[in-house]
Order: structure tokens, then C-alpha cells, then sequence
């Protein structure tokens, strides 16, 4: 009966014991289970993986758009030569604010000359490739570099930009091609838009972009910007330097052409074309950042 | 000898028997607890505050003027690919946030409204005194943790009582 009492209390209390062990196991699991471990991002030279870099002038080069004035835009061919595209694991992270120094803890150079044609996008693949490295060290890359310089032949013949099309308003054609042949210097900071890009880890695969906005260069009727519309120098004035419904023009041509104010534009938009998605970037040639 | 081993071995059982009773009711507490929808009991409303060291954010085109209603993104360090937290910014261009002071580095914002953008990154130290959304003081507990508190407690005297009921 002792031996019975005993053992009765002490394995009810066991009992007691085992039950508040697993209430508060319970309550423990339950009070954890919203606070999930983040996940970490990849560690600057921990393994390598796939880096792209890629440009893409929106749909405006792709399908065309209305600029400030009315005229409707259809590009058959929009160039551009890229050089010395560098992508940056810049820590701190890079901004336009800091023009041309950028402090990379890692980067990937990529030295050949290149010209794409930004018209060519579709709605599948709305960019085009520029460049690649499959053994690029993993990380998070944050900056972008790259030289849009007159291209030592092909498509774009000695142009850095080369835009090519017809210009529709109220019956009226023009056709044109504008052979840019200035250098520009764009240093970006991160990627900005619908995802983050350029995060790099082991074995994985990861993407930057170029981003060209042309309505810097001819406004758009549908902005809501008009600071955009303002500084941007539309095509009027280059519908109306036409010949016989044609344009064919070099800047220094171009500088002939247009009047005084109107080059000015269009000298002054140029250097503020390039973007990371939305984000603006420094160009080093002109001071700018657009 | 044997009479008052009797009377001991009775006594203990008695108390083991308490204690089993004990620890079931706070067992069955907790179990309850944990089965109700956080504030299905509550009725009344609780107010608490305390400081906080935050972050505001103001967004603006660069014509100065102000981008309100503008998507915003926060990106916590160590974890870029996921935002730690979304919202909209106020009719000011203004959005504040409260960082998780236990995750310093570099905190990402990313800011963005009809086709512009931008990203401002924002630099938290590890003693910046800066705590997420926990910390306050009373009133601001709920079931769960109500329940694991009074788990504990009553766990202590649990203990207690079988420290003077092992067998010598």
C-alpha cells in the first residue's frame, strides 16, 4: 500500500511534470512560428554564378509612343554601343550623388565593344543581352558602369546611338536617322523597379540592366511630368529641318539644322538617357544626372 | 518506523496527487489559451506607447514636387530579395519606419510612382536603441504570451514541490 501510495503520487506528478513540459513545448513552437529566420543574402566571394547584363529601352523603342508634340514615333532601329560595361558590389552602395567614385568590394569588367538594338525587344523578352560572365563571384551587385562610345563599325557605323524610324503626325511622314556620335559615361546605382536585381549567389543566375527613357530626348504626350515634357526636345523641330519627308543627320549636322535653343535640347537630354530601371544615373562627360 | 513511513508515503502521494491537479488546471489553461484567436477575448481597447528611434523617408521629384501615395519598399540587411516591409508614403512624400534594431547594416528604401524611382539606403548600428514592433510595457501581451508567463510561474512551484518530494 505505501509502495503503491509512492509510487501513485510520484508518477502522477511525472505525469504533471511531462504534461507542463509539453504545454510549454507547445506554446514555445506556437510563439516561434511567426518569426521565421530571414534568408541571408549571398556573401560577397562566396562562390560564383552567371551575372548578365542586359538593355532594354522600354516599350517606346519596342512599339513606338507619341511625343510631346504630337508626333507619333516608330523606331525600325534603336543602337547602342556599349564599352567597359563594369558591374559593382559597392559597399557603401553607389549613388549618383557620388559621380564617379564608385567602391567596389567586388566587380566584373566586361572590356569588348558591343551594339544592340534596342527596337528588337519583345513582349517575351523585352530586353537584349549585352554581356555575361558564367564565373562571376557571388554577391549582391549594386552598381553599373558603362561607356556608350561611337562603335568602330557595323550597324551603328561610327555612332554611339543611332536611331532610325518613321515620325507620323496629321497625315504628315518623316523618316529618320539621327547617328549620334558622342561618347557618354553613365555610373548607376542599384537597380530600381517591379524586383531587385543583381543579387548573385553560388551556382545561381542574376541580371542587371541598362535602361534607356527616350522620352527624355522627345517627351510624351501621356507624361504626367511636365518637367520631363519641358526640358525634352520633341521632333517638331526636326520634322520641320527635314527634306522631302526625310532626316538623315550627324550632331554636327544636326547642330546646323536645328535652331540654336532646339540643339541645346538635344544636346543637353542625350547624356540623361541612361537609367537602371528607374533609377537615374551620373554621367561623367556632362556633369549630369538624369 | 512503519507508521510514520505510512503517514510520509501517504502525505506525498496526497501532494503528488495536488501537484498532478496543478499542473494539469495550468496545463489545460495554456492548452486553452493557445487555442483562441489572439484577442478573442478582448473587448476593451489598450493603449501603451514608448519612443522609438525610426526612419522617415521623404520622397519629391526632382522639381521639388512631392511624390504622395508613392510605392514604398524596405529591404532589411541580409536579406535583399524579399522587402521587409511595404506601405505608401502620406500626401507629404513622408514615410516613417521603426528598423529592427537586432538587424544592423544597411537598409535599403526603395521608392517608386508612376515610372520614377529611387533607392535610399540608411545605415543602422548595432546600439542604435532602435527595437521592431515588440517592447512595450503591459497591455500589449497576448494570449500566448500570457499564457507562457503563467506556465512559468506556476512551473517554478512545480518544481518546488517535487524538489521536497524526492526520495531521500
Amino acid at each position: 500500500m505505501i509502495g503503491t501510495g509512492d509510487s501513485t503520487g510520484r508518477r502522477a506528478g511525472l505525469s504533471a511534470i511531462l504534461l507542463c513540459l509539453a504545454a510549454l513545448a507547445a506554446a514555445a513552437l506556437a510563439g516561434c512560428g511567426g518569426a521565421s529566420e530571414p534568408e541571408e543574402s549571398p556573401e560577397a566571394g562566396e562562390g560564383s554564378g552567371t551575372l548578365e547584363v542586359r538593355a532594354d529601352g522600354e516599350e517606346r523603342a519596342r512599339d513606338g509612343f507619341v511625343s510631346k508634340d504630337g508626333w507619333a514615333l516608330d523606331f525600325e532601329h534603336v543602337y547602342v554601343t556599349f564599352s567597359g560595361v563594369t558591374a559593382y558590389q559597392s559597399d557603401p552602395p553607389y549613388t549618383p550623388e557620388d559621380g564617379e567614385n564608385v567602391q567596389a568590394a567586388e566587380e566584373v569588367s566586361f572590356e569588348e565593344e558591343r551594339t544592340v538594338d534596342l527596337a528588337q525587344g519583345d513582349d517575351a523578352e523585352t530586353s537584349v543581352p549585352v554581356a555575361e560572365d558564367d564565373e562571376a563571384p557571388a554577391g549582391h551587385y549594386n552598381a553599373l558602369y558603362w561607356r556608350m562610345a561611337p562603335a568602330s563599325g557595323g550597324p551603328a557605323g561610327d555612332a554611339s546611338l543611332l536611331l532610325a524610324g518613321t515620325a507620323e503626325k496629321d497625315g504628315e511622314a518623316v523618316e529618320f536617322e539621327l547617328s549620334v556620335d558622342r561618347e557618354y559615361e553613365y555610373y548607376c546605382g542599384e537597380y530600381v523597379g517591379e524586383e531587385r536585381k543583381g543579387i548573385l549567389e553560388d551556382s545561381g543566375e542574376a541580371e542587371l540592366e541598362a535602361t534607356f527613357h527616350f522620352d527624355h530626348l522627345f517627351g510624351d504626350e501621356t507624361s504626367d511630368d511636365p518637367g520631363l515634357n519641358e526640358a525634352a526636345l520633341g521632333f517638331e523641330p526636326l520634322a520641320e529641318a527635314a527634306e522631302d519627308g526625310r532626316i538623315a543627320a550627324s550632331m554636327d549636322e544636326l547642330r546646323e539644322l536645328l535652331p540654336e535653343e532646339d540643339y541645346e535640347k538635344l544636346e543637353g537630354e542625350l547624356p540623361t538617357l541612361g537609367h537602371v530601371g528607374e533609377g537615374h544615373c551620373y554621367e561623367a562627360n556632362s556633369g549630369a544626372t538624369g | 518506523m512503519k507508521t510514520s513511513r505510512t503517514a510520509r508515503g501517504t502525505a506525498e502521494a496526497r501532494l503528488g496527487r495536488a501537484v498532478a491537479r496543478l499542473a494539469g488546471f495550468v496545463a489545460g489553461v495554456v492548452g486553452a489559451l493557445l487555442l483562441l484567436p489572439s484577442g478573442a477575448a478582448a473587448h476593451g481597447v489598450v493603449l501603451d506607447h514608448r519612443p522609438v528611434e525610426g526612419v522617415e523617408v521623404r520622397a519629391a521629384f526632382d522639381t521639388g514636387e512631392v511624390m504622395d501615395e508613392a510605392q514604398v519598399s524596405v529591404f532589411a540587411p541580409e536579406d535583399a530579395s524579399e522587402p521587409w516591409e511595404t506601405g505608401t508614403t502620406d500626401e507629404r512624400g513622408r514615410y516613417l519606419f521603426v528598423p529592427d534594431a537586432s538587424r544592423p547594416g544597411t537598409w535599403t528604401v526603395q521608392v517608386r510612382q508612376a515610372g520614377h524611382g529611387s533607392i535610399v539606403n540608411v545605415t543602422v548600428e548595432e546600439d542604435a536603441g532602435v527595437t521592431g514592433a515588440d517592447g512595450f510595457s503591459g497591455g500589449g501581451y497576448g494570449a500566448l504570451q500570457i499564457g507562457l508567463m503563467a506556465a512559468a510561474g506556476v512551473w517554478g512551484f512545480v518544481g518546488t514541490a517535487l524538489f521536497f518530494m524526492r526520495k531521500k
